[in-house]
């Protein structure tokens, strides 16, 4: 069984749930977060921006944040089958994927056991 | 690639995020959690404390850059010379992959 945990933009949670079950995983635990990733300012944008005058879209404006600023992100939690975890991460991507920085990342890690609390059968796989 | 999940006190959050921005390690999420530890929360007086405000740090870094990041953490949430009970946990976990999803290349 693998543990995947991505963490994506707040406004992605809706895309992400319909992706999830659309690759046939639908279960999946959704957390508030706030973060930051490695990217510095981008002073290209930044003074293009001042030039033009104009207000950013919502993607170049989070590349304008300043250092270290925390950005609101959802965080998922999905534990899947092993055999299913490549479509799950291919899906997440896809549906998360609009090729600027800030969009988010997935982590998969491997869990050793798990349970049903109502039956108390452990799963395996 | 490691996880390292940090829990620690929110007052400490701020220097810890700094340090770690300073110390080379930018990419941070935090996570409001509430939790109790060995010493079964907090007694006063006669009521019981066993759902403590805290918050997660979690982040993922490269298995040489592990010790770096965990004595960063262990410095600066620590309080005073030798440190209290309720200053924090850190757990490290292994990661076998990872996603940048705006490329969807693999890596950190």
């Amino acid at each position: 069984m693998q543990e995947i945990v991505a963490i994506v933009r707040a406004n992605m949670v809706g895309p992400t749930k319909l992706a999830l079950t659309k690759a046939g995983c639908p279960s999946f635990s959704c957390a508030k977060c706030l973060g930051r990733g490695k990217k510095g300012m981008d002073n290209a944008t930044l003074r293009m921006v001042m030039e033009n005058g104009e207000l950013p879209r919502t993607p170049t404006g989070e590349s304008l944040t300043e250092v270290g600023r925390l950005i609101p992100k959802r965080l998922f939690n999905i534990c899947v089958p092993d055999d299913k975890a490549d479509a799950v991460i291919r899906a997440i991507i896809e549906a998360n994927s609009t090729a600027h920085p800030g969009d988010g990342k997935i982590f998969v890690m491997s869990v050793e056991e798990s349970y049903v609390v109502r039956t108390g059968e452990r799963v395996d796989a | 690639m490691q996880m390292i999940r940090t829990i620690i006190r929110p007052e400490k959050t701020t220097e810890v995020l700094s340090e770690l921005m300073s110390a080379g390690f930018p990419a941070v999420t935090k996570l409001d959690v509430v939790g109790r530890g060995k010493q079964k929360g907090i007694m006063v007086g006669d009521v019981q404390y066993d759902e403590i405000p805290k918050q997660m740090l979690m982040l993922v870094v490269n298995d040489e850059d592990k010790d770096d990041a965990i004595r960063v953490i262990l410095h600066v949430a620590r309080t005073g010379e030798n440190g209290h009970y309720g200053d924090g946990r850190i757990f490290v976990s292994s990661v076998s992959e990872a996603w940048t999803i705006s490329t969807g290349k693999a890596g950190l």
